[in-house]
């Protein structure tokens, strides 16, 4: 058991962001996203609506996909904690990002890392998924530029990348 | 433009977006992920109601607060009036809030807590003020009015204005009456369009920072310039004491057209004394812009033969401005375009009203009007071909504009693709085919004008050989700014990958219009060619001096210069530019020249703003496959076929993707976005669990087809803009598939399963 | 102030004894409380790492799911899809894949929403709840766990342990189906469960069957005794009139009362079809809203 208890209201946590561990200072009611952002220092993962609506906020929560708006930070102490800075290779892009850029599946890039987030959960989980798999596994991540046809096609085109 | 003969005109397959690793990696920055040493949190009070007086505004307790830096309100702000048409309003509510969403006053505290709680103690009393949330009723001559002092206001000459109705425009050619009485049959049709977003994924935020007298903002507009006129007019500055810089802009679809908060922004930080920064909320996003899709009751009739000639079109309508006039003042002309609609008429008669309520302010969204116009039309001409029992394709083939046609407002086009875009369209969806009995194909088209204004670059090479490009325009998502690189390339023999851009900073770049209108690669693509033009001159002639040839014989290729007929007699670019930049510099710069508006012949336009003229015009045709639940009206769209004559396509992936994403939220419109306003006139649905965009899992395969005709006049290598028009003719597609499925069209939009629903039932009574 | 990551349950339910609330994956909790529905409470207890909530456990007499187990669990694990199918539809519609990853049964049971997609079937299935506390542990039906919106019998000190649900009988089956205007990212407008056990003949024994969103709690469908012998048409026709009757739905920004009174009685009557061939042995794949095509069109 971890028992925090604060007259302050603010509790000392540690949160394991891609494999680095960020001591930080926050009240309970802080939102995981929020503290990625702000203390932690790691802007790729973006705030559309604070409301679990739009995927904008997407990380990984241990390899699952998490709306880090709506999940409490002190809740995340212990877990691995993965978001799109997290994702490359050394200076290898992941088959998913290169495939969003040969597909043409990016345009404003607002909804792209949480897109990317929530495309390599499901990629863990199904390695070849059919195009059908891909649209109810990326359908909490809204985005308005595309019309989504290249962001299938490039999660179909990463999934046929062997990679380890 | 003599680039189209001289360009390369085999575009490369594969295109990565410049900014497309930032992207993906993460990396980008975008306005709110931006911070400053000692920046302060921005938060705004809202009237929260439709319509009201102010009887006591108090921020002493705000004021006082600790942590609060600056409180403003409409008396620490120059007393200006404005409004791109219209000047009908202030950066703050004086005296009378007209609603929910305009701003009362403004705070910058040490974080988002503190400012709200600040906000939260500012003393607002108001009287209430009669609700003015009817179009049709803010037309009478009874109605209140939501600007008793409408006659004061500074407005646009070409504007015609009376009491609520802040902008009427009509398009008569020829003689209805008589039109009219030759026909056969006169249908009539009456049809109400709901207001809805734009909904870019990224919310607006504005961060300002004064140094010295001068001051910089970073901001989520589509318009870096408009916004920076907007600062200097309200806050009285010169330009040259205000840059308006852009980071990556996370979408806009107009919604991020106009000037909004940068001036709020930028008082707040000059009274605070701090950098100051904003980042809207999703609701704020949806309450606050004046950059709403209008609302639009038609009343539409049509006569016509009994062999399908149409003989005259009669329409009115009327759309909701808002309570304050955004550049939705040409809408009105644009609207009535739209309704006569793309078609051979000898007779029409069409007029619009722009109405002020008290709603959000319109303004523009993706081809403002136009999907709501063409929804309204295209069901219309639905109910017109089966009232003289011809098929709708065939009844389009036959009364649609072609080339050399003339257009309802008396304009002769050149060369068209629509009658091609028809066939690719219908052909594409399968039409004619047998179906399910609870599935149809419905078939609407469209068109949109080009817009042709100034736009500057320049270009320079340094001794490295690497370029840059530095632009005025403006990325939104589309694409169009990447796409320079591949002009300035062709044009001097390089690789795109040569080129970095600047962009999107008001300090550095010759002015452009922006990220609206579908104009950027039109316009600024061959502002960018021009300048390349002039860099190509310079490394011929260094070239020519360099192998001792003439200037006219040398060509640029791959990364070198030489001599026509003699490629072992070259020069690589890079070693012209080491001897540039030890004497001559390699730089260009140039602009593009709008194109005359085309004449009209035979027509007369009462408030005219130039919108009844289409440049270059694009056309579309839309043809989609339907499936309905007939027991509960909830519709699915299974397949979308659209074919577009957008002149020639110069970057085939960024077409696409266009035509994609603008059917994907014409299908959102169809079905599911639209706003509702209580009795008080405020939202009742600005969230996104409410407000319902169409998801991954919604979203059918789209078959794009392009009608590419060279199109003199218009953008670079015969090109016209894109962006705006697939967002047109897709909701009356759907609309005229669910008649067939109903049996009679749903007259309001968006077409939801309820309203279907009450369709069918209305049908089965 | 206090935030306590318990890892078994004794550490939770001291927690909520002293006055701690138990926060899961807080998919309700944490909007709720940007929404001004309810503040973030002042103490809570993370409930989602105690190892004994996350079982799902085949018994003699049914199933027992902890309180843990995420909507991605259910709606994928073979034995809730195979004889517990109304459950597994449900589970597969909520939210978007992080919604289902983060939300938990016993988070969506407590929350007591009538819009949850998870209470009909559950309702329709006969499930009892396991609620502990330092004062012990009791079994209470859902019916008698629901008393209004975001209301339960529960005390504040109960933790939601278990979900226990009988064994189906033989030749039954159950499915789930709401009304959705998009197919993902969706709240109920209306929905409804059925559980269907059929004679060897394929006429029916007994049905039951839930609604969700038409009143304020999740709602069974009274007076199906009469169904007794019916065929399965008629007896899904009965259903949808019945269904249709008994709701009392609201309007609001989703849809009028009307319509959620029409449309319920679709989904019931769709339900009682889709879990009768269940019963039959048909495999009807889950979702069942998305073996079925659009909004649940059949």
């Amino acid at each position: 058991m971890t028992d925090s208890t604060t007259a302050s209201g603010t509790f000392d946590v540690t949160l394991d962001v891609n494999g680095i561990a960020y001591p930080v200072h926050i009240e309970q009611d802080r939102n995981l996203l929020s503290v990625i952002r702000g203390e932690v220092g790691l802007t790729g993962t973006k705030e559309g609506c604070d409301d679990c609506e739009c995927g904008a906020c997407m990380v990984l929560l241990d390899g699952r996909p998490v709306n880090s708006c709506s999940y409490l930070a002190v809740q995340a102490q212990g877990r691995a904690i993965t978001t799109i800075e997290g994702v490359m290779t050394g200076d290898d892009l992941h088959p998913l990002q290169q495939a969003l850029l040969d597909e043409g599946g990016v345009q404003c890039g607002f909804c792209t890392p949480g897109m990317i987030m929530s495309a390599m959960a499901l990629l863990a989980d199904n390695p070849s998924p059919s195009e059908e798999q891909v649209r109810i596994g990326l359908s909490g991540n809204l985005c308005r530029c595309t019309g989504y046809t290249r962001i299938v096609a490039a999660v179909q085109r990463a999934a046929a990348v062997p990679h380890a | 433009m003599t680039a189209t003969t001289t360009a390369i005109t085999t575009s490369p397959p594969r295109f990565v977006r410049a900014d497309g690793p930032d992207k993906v990696t993460g990396s980008g920055r975008y306005t709110a992920d931006l911070s400053l040493t000692g920046v302060l949190a921005a938060k705004f009070r809202y009237a929260n109601i439709g319509h009201a007086r102010i009887v006591r505004l108090d921020v002493t307790a705000a004021r006082a607060m600790p942590g609060v830096f600056a409180v403003l309100t409409a008396d620490d702000v120059p007393d200006v009036r404005f409004g791109p048409f219209v000047q009908d309003r202030t950066l703050f509510a004086r005296d009378v809030v007209r609603f929910e969403g305009e701003i009362v006053a403004a705070v910058a505290a040490v974080n988002a807590v503190v400012a709200q709680r600040a906000v939260d103690a500012i003393v607002v009393e108001y009287e209430p003020l009669p609700v003015i949330n009817d179009i049709e009723a803010a037309l009478s001559v009874e109605s209140a009015l939501v600007h008793p002092d409408w006659q004061s206001y500074g407005a646009a000459d070409a504007l015609v204005r009376d009491r609520n109705d802040a902008s009427f425009a009509s398009i008569t050619k020829g003689d209805v009456g008589a039109g009219m009485a030759a026909a056969d049959h006169i249908i009539e049709s009456r049809y109400v369009a709901d207001g809805c977003h734009a909904v870019p994924i990224e919310p607006r935020a504005v961060v300002a920072q004064w140094e010295g007298n001068k001051v910089t903002i970073w901001t989520t507009t589509q318009v870096p310039f408009d916004a920076r006129a907007g600062v200097c007019e309200t806050l009285q500055l010169p330009t040259n004491r205000v840059r308006i810089i852009v980071p990556h802009l996370g979408g806009g679809f107009g919604g991020k057209c106009g000037f909004h908060y940068e001036a709020h922004i930028a008082a707040l930080a000059r009274v605070a004394k701090r950098p100051v920064r904003l980042v809207f909320t999703r609701r704020e996003e949806f309450i606050a812009p004046d950059r709403r899709r209008e609302s639009i009751v038609f009343n539409i009739e049509t006569g016509v033969l009994d062999d399908g000639t149409i003989t005259a079109r009669r329409a009115w309508l009327a759309m909701d401005n808002g309570a304050y006039t955004a550049d939705a003042a040409f809408f009105s002309q644009l609207a009535a375009m739209h309704t006569a609609g793309p078609y051979r008429i000898p007779n029409v008669q069409v007029e619009a009203h722009l109405v002020y309520t008290n709603h959000q302010p319109s303004g523009s969204v993706r081809a403002p009007t136009a999907p709501q116009a063409c929804w309204a039309l295209e069901s219309h001409t639905d109910e017109v071909a089966a009232a003289v029992g011809i098929d709708p394709v065939e009844f389009r083939r036959r009364n649609a504009v072609d080339t050399g046609a003339v257009g309802p407002s008396g304009q002769t086009y050149g060369e068209i693709g629509l009658q091609q875009c028809i066939d690719l369209a219908a052909g594409g969806a399968g039409y004619g085919q047998p179906l399910p009995d609870d599935e149809a194909i419905g078939v609407a088209i469209g068109w949109w004008p080009s817009f042709s204004v100034p736009s500057g670059a320049y270009i320079k090479i340094d001794g490295d050989g690497a370029g840059q490009i530095i632009t005025g325009a403006q990325e939104c998502g589309t694409g169009s700014v990447m796409t320079l690189r591949d002009l300035a390339a062709d044009e001097l023999g390089m690789k795109p990958e040569d080129f970095e851009l600047v962009y999107q900073d008001t300090a550095v770049a010759p002015y452009d219009m922006g990220a609206t209108g579908s104009q950027t690669l039109l316009n600024n693509g061959r502002a960018v060619i021009a300048a390349a033009g002039q860099v190509a001159e310079q490394l011929k002639k260094l070239a020519a001096d360099h192998l001792e040839a003439a200037e006219a014989d040398i060509v640029l290729a791959d990364g070198h210069a030489y001599v026509a007929g003699t490629p072992a007699t070259t020069v690589s670019l890079v070693e012209l530019a080491g001897i540039a930049a030890g004497g001559q510099l390699l730089i260009g710069h140039g602009s593009s020249t709008p194109a005359e508006a085309p004449p009209l012949a035979g027509s007369s336009c009462v408030g005219d703003l130039g919108m009844a003229a289409f440049v270059a015009p694009q056309f579309s045709c839309h043809a989609v496959r339907v499936k309905l639940d007939r027991d509960t009206g909830v519709a699915r769209v299974l397949h979308v076929s659209a074919a577009h004559d957008s002149g020639i396509i110069i970057n085939p992936i960024g077409a696409h993707g266009q035509v994609e994403g603008a059917v994907m939220m014409g299908i959102g419109q169809a079905l599911s976005e639209g706003t509702t306003y209580d009795d008080q006139a405020r939202q009742r649905n600005a969230a996104l669990l409410e407000y319902k965009l169409q998801t991954c899992a919604d979203a059918p395969p789209i078959l794009v087809q392009f009608v590419e005709i060279f199109t003199p006049d218009a953008g670079p290598r015969g090109a016209k803009g894109l962006a705006e028009a697939p967002n047109i003719a897709t909701a009356a597609a759907i609309s005229n598939a669910l008649a067939k499925l109903i049996g009679r069209p749903v007259r309001q939009l968006p077409m939801t399963a309820e309203r279907v629903w009450n369709t069918i039932q209305g049908d089965a009574s | 102030m206090s935030f306590v990551i318990a890892t078994t349950i004794a550490e939770a339910v001291a927690a909520m004894a002293s006055g701690a609330r138990p926060i899961a994956g807080g998919t309700d909790l944490v909007v709720g409380a940007r929404h001004g529905k309810a503040a973030l409470p002042q103490h809570l207890v993370a409930i989602d790492r105690i190892e004994a909530l996350l079982v799902v456990h085949d018994t003699a007499d049914g199933v027992t799911i902890g309180s843990g187990v995420s909507h991605s669990v259910l709606e994928s694990h073979p034995l809730l899809a195979s004889a517990y199918s109304g459950l597994a539809d449900a589970s597969a519609l909520v939210g978007s894949p992080s919604t289902r990853n983060l939300g938990t049964i016993g988070g969506n049971i407590m929350n007591a929403s009538p819009a949850m997609d998870t209470g009909a079937p559950l309702l329709v299935l006969g499930a009892q709840v396991e609620l502990q506390s330092m004062r012990g542990s009791r079994r209470v039906p859902l019916s008698e766990l629901w008393t209004g919106p975001g209301r339960t019998s529960a005390a504040p000190d109960e933790l939601c342990v278990m979900v226990h649900i009988p064994t189906p009988l033989v030749r039954s089956g159950s499915a789930y189906l709401r009304l959705e205007y998009r197919r993902a990212m969706e709240i109920a407008v209306v929905g409804a469960a059925a559980c269907v056990v059929l004679d060897e003949d394929g006429f029916v024994v007994s049905a039951s069957v839930a609604l969700t969103a038409v009143a304020p709690t999740i709602i069974m469908v009274d007076g199906l005794h009469s169904l007794a012998g019916a065929n399965v048409p008629e007896a899904a026709v009965r259903v949808g009139v019945l269904a249709a009757g008994q709701a009392t739905p609201i309007s609001d920004v989703r849809a009028s009362a009307q319509y959620r009174r029409h449309t319920v009685g679709v989904m019931a009557r769709r339900a009682v079809e889709a879990a009768a061939r269940r019963a039959a042995g048909d495999i009807v794949a889950i979702p069942l809203n998305r073996a079925i095509g659009i909004g649940a069109a059949s």
